[in-house]
């Protein structure tokens, strides 16, 4: 007889529908999968017998043939061990072919007959909304976190067999409590800084990635790290995609299924490139570039980063997707993030010009790590002065963050009422219609373009910093002479001293 | 032993290859060559004849010496070191020799060879040494530019060691008065072969010295700048000079061995003054606490030359629009020392965007330099209260 079940298997953030056929046969006893599995799919044999065995069902003393269709497509992980357990049941009339019809099943099976869940539950029941997704109670909150699917949960498969026969499905687990993550980290406990700080809030309202550049304990990545807690919560489109994200890379979300507020995401500076783009197994993984999707992607020591591994960044900067390909599979990954990176300005983490350790070649040589077309993607460079004393024994504390998100998500809704995107996001021709500049800055960009100091590229870049500037400043609609010269001053070319030039 | 080509060599040929012997120094070459000519001194080197001098004996009597000293006979053939100096332009001056700087003469430590490109009649004019830290600040390149340029259009050469910082800036200042006609020369001491360009960033500036002016060396083509070198290239910097002028300096460095060097010679040591808290000036300050003459413009080193100044450099007014009474608490708090926005923003508890704009102008109007976030003070200090 024959039994086919649906489910799904994970190919980057996406569920790939699978349909899981079962003929059992008269023949010399046996189990063969076919149609692609990969290594845990294929011991999905000795773990479904396993699970049988202990639920007091009967294996089938035939000639089993699972396939998994489409066969083309690779299968990744545990997933399908329930609804191939489920086939097999029906295959076998254990189960009446009609009991299971309007079901899909997700899951990995312990030997006991437990259901356990795993990554990628969210995507794989999405891809099944035409079906009533049965899934392990482990992942019922990943399963319903996307909302709007019909979700049944169950811990064993005797469970499933006895709610498909009949009895009523068991309760959801309740609710993780949200009481483990921590407050986020407030802006009024950095103090002094005053230029960090508003490049960090100009940031914030502008969506512009940030380089920060100072001695160690200058304060980079605590301002780093107070960087989400300005933005805006994410939108629902947004939220449902870093959700899958999450779900499909199997990171626990704090606080509940979904993602609501942007995360922050600090990888090491010895992680592979894998580890930032994603890829590796046969689901292809998402990377930190997208786990920061909607979020923040903090690059600490940006100079230790391997130059490949950056440049493999330009990618989702530019687009907000990662294309991941490999020879049989290729998927797109959303990586929309706004990176804030860290650096010390030379391998000593010196300071003021003259009082560091390093000679000028070994400066030079230090931000030459970092190749020129990815420090240009930086709107925002400035460099951090090391906390003064004064600032770090004072009682005053800082403006909060809760002050600084009130004037954020104002210039915010003015940008994206005026142009429908952020100011970083703007293009040159919508430059042109928003961010007009008057006599004065139009001769100011002369200057600097004939001193050497500004390219094509920069203007653009500068252009957009100058109206978030104005955006938070409630200045007028052109850009002025005054609102340049500050987003210049907030983008430190960093290229090194200079050197002589003769002749 | 004397071989076919030794009849149409020059002498100098072989103190050109003898230079270039491993385990040769200064002190060895100078004994060799005060008592042989320079063709009998190789084979003496080489061991092919017998030593006269009990120094040169002692010397040859180490093992290794005489093993290495064999094998560069044979390696440094005098005709190929000859045509490789002929190939550079480049002019052997002996100790001893016609030709030779009669200024090094009198040295206690002469150099016993000399590779010179350009002209050595530039050392027989008026020669001040402008020295300093490679780490410099914007400030420091600058006043070493000044200083450069102004020295050269009064006529008065400039020696240097074509380092980066303030020996670079030093000459790209004298070449840039060169340019519009000044009488000073550049005159260069370099610590590696002519052909070893080092720092390269300073081919261009090395090339021009060279053709401008004079650029020395003790050493023969080939030959890599290696620590050592640096100190022995100092000695002839300051041997060269009238006065040695040390612009920024930390608190250990070459252009202290300069200065040192100077001392010993009684040449007349003079310092710029910096900011008693700023790193780049612990140097200088230090000399000028030891006695050394503050050189805080052109006019005083042209009057420790003893050289009017006044009708040589005409002292123009501050051609810098001056800046607005409020942009001035910004220069102020720069001039202390080099401060970010932030800090100059913290420090007068104003705006970051008003501390932006007030150095911005004041960047603009030539008073601040802008380096990696930081702002210098630039040029000679803001006059006004």
């Amino acid at each position: 007889m024959i039994a086919s079940i649906p489910s799904a298997t994970l190919l980057g953030v996406t569920g790939q529908p699978v349909t899981v056929e079962v003929h059992s046969g008269v023949g010399v006893p046996g189990f063969q999968i076919v149609g692609s599995p990969d290594a845990a799919c294929r011991e999905s044999r000795d773990r479904v017998r396993a699970a049988l065995l202990s639920s007091g069902l009967n294996w089938p003393n035939r000639r089993i043939t699972v396939n998994l269709a489409p066969s083309g497509v690779r299968k990744a992980g545990a997933g399908l061990d329930l609804a191939i357990a489920i086939a097999l049941l029906v295959a076998d009339e254990q189960l009446p072919p009609e009991t299971v019809e309007r079901f899909a099943f997700v899951g990995e099976l312990g030997l006991d007959g437990s259901l356990r869940g795993m990554p990628g539950v969210a995507p794989m029941v999405a891809c099944r909304s035409d079906r009533i997704a049965v899934v392990p109670s482990d992942a019922f909150e990943q399963a319903t976190a996307i909302g709007a699917v019909d979700v049944r949960c169950a811990s064993n498969l005797v469970e499933v067999v006895s709610a498909l026969a009949g009895a009523p499905w068991p309760d959801p687990p309740p609710r993780a409590v949200a009481g483990d993550d921590l407050p986020p980290p407030d802006l009024a406990d950095v103090r002094g800084q005053p230029d960090a700080r508003l490049a960090l809030e100009l940031a914030a309202a502008g969506g512009h990635h940030l380089l920060l550049v100072g001695p160690p304990g200058a304060g980079k990545t605590m301002l780093a790290q107070r960087l989400p807690g300005l933005l805006p919560a994410l939108d629902p489109v947004a939220a449902l995609e870093a959700t899958m994200v999450y779900s499909a890379a199997g990171v626990p979300v704090p606080g509940g299924g979904v993602v609501r507020q942007p995360m922050f995401r600090a990888p090491h500076h010895s992680s592979s490139m894998i580890a930032i783009v994603g890829g590796g197994s046969t689901a292809l993984r998402p990377g930190e570039a997208s786990l920061a999707h909607g979020g923040v992607l903090f690059l600490d020591e940006l100079g230790e980063f391997p130059a490949h591994v950056l440049d493999a960044l330009r990618q989702p900067i530019e687009e907000g997707v990662v294309r991941v390909s490999r020879a049989t599979s290729t998927a797109t990954l959303p990586a929309r993030f706004q990176m804030v990176a860290a650096s010390n300005p030379c391998p000593c983490g010196g300071g003021a010009p003259g009082e560091c350790e390093c000679d000028v070649t070994a400066r030079m040589k230090y931000f030459r790590r970092i190749s020129g077309p990815f420090l240009d993607r930086f709107d925002l460079r400035v460099s951090v002065g090391a906390a003064r004393v004064d600032d770090l024994l004072g009682r005053e504390q800082g403006e909060s963050t809760a002050v600084v998100r009130e004037r954020v998500l104002a210039a915010r809704d003015l940008a994206i009422g005026r142009a429908g995107k952020v100011n970083a996001a703007l293009s040159a021709d919508e430059l042109e219609m928003y961010a007009p500049f008057d006599h004065a800055a139009e001769s100011l960009v002369r200057r600097e373009f004939e001193a050497n100091r500004l390219t094509a590229r920069g203007l653009h870049r500068v252009r957009r910093v100058a109206r978030t500037i104005g955006d938070l400043t409630g200045a007028a609609e052109t850009v002025g002479v005054d609102l340049l010269t500050v987003a210049l001053q907030l983008r430190v070319p960093f290229a090194g001293s200079s050197r002589v030039r003769v002749a | 032993m004397t071989t076919d080509l030794d009849g149409c060599l020059p002498q100098e040929a072989y103190a050109a290859s003898l230079a270039g012997f491993d385990l040769m120094t200064v002190h060895r070459l100078a004994a060799l060559l005060r008592h042989h000519p320079p063709a009998e001194a190789f084979h003496v080197a080489a061991g092919d004849l017998p030593p006269t001098d009990g120094l040169v004996a002692r010397v040859l009597e180490r093992d290794d010496v005489r093993a290495s000293w064999r094998r560069s006979a044979g390696r440094r053939d005098p005709a190929a070191v000859w045509e490789r100096c002929r190939e550079l332009d480049l002019q052997v001056l002996v100790l001893g020799r016609d030709g030779y700087p009669e200024l090094l003469q009198h040295d206690p430590q002469p150099p016993p060879v000399l590779f010179a490109r350009g002209d050595p009649a530039a050392l027989d004019g008026r020669r001040v040494a402008l020295v300093g830290t490679r780490n410099a600040t914007a400030a420091g390149r600058h006043i070493a530019r000044t200083l450069g340029d102004g020295l050269a259009r009064a006529g008065v050469h400039v020696v240097s060691g074509l380092a980066r910082g303030i020996d670079g800036h030093a000459h790209a200042g004298v070449l840039e008065a060169v340019t519009d006609g000044a009488a000073g020369r550049p005159i260069a001491v370099v610590a590696s072969g002519h052909d070893v360009v080092y720092p390269r960033e300073h081919r261009t500036l090395w090339e021009r010295v060279g053709a401008e002016g004079l650029l020395l060396s003790e050493w023969p083509p080939g030959a890599v700048p290696v620590a050592y070198r640096f100190p022995q290239r100092n000695r002839l910097v300051a041997a060269l000079s009238e006065i040695v002028v040390v612009v920024e300096s930390r608190e250990t460095g070459g252009s202290l061995i300069t200065a040192q060097m100077a001392a010993e010679r009684g040449i007349p040591v003079m310092a710029v003054p910096g900011s008693a808290i700023s790193r780049a000036a612990i140097g200088v300050n230090a000399l000028l606490r030891d006695g050394s003459a503050p050189a805080v413009d052109v006019g005083d080193v042209m009057v420790a030359l003893g050289l009017d100044h006044t009708r040589a450099t005409p002292r123009a007014d501050d051609p810098r629009v001056r800046p607005r009474p409020a942009d001035v608490p910004a220069y102020r708090v720069c001039s202390v020392k080099a401060s970010t926005v932030g800090e100059v923003a913290a420090a007068l508890d104003v705006s970051v965007v008003e501390a932006a704009m007030a150095l911005a102008r004041l960047e603009q109007a030539g008073w601040l330099a802008h380096v990696d976030g930081w702002f210098e003070v630039m040029g000679s200090p803001l006059a006004c209260p």
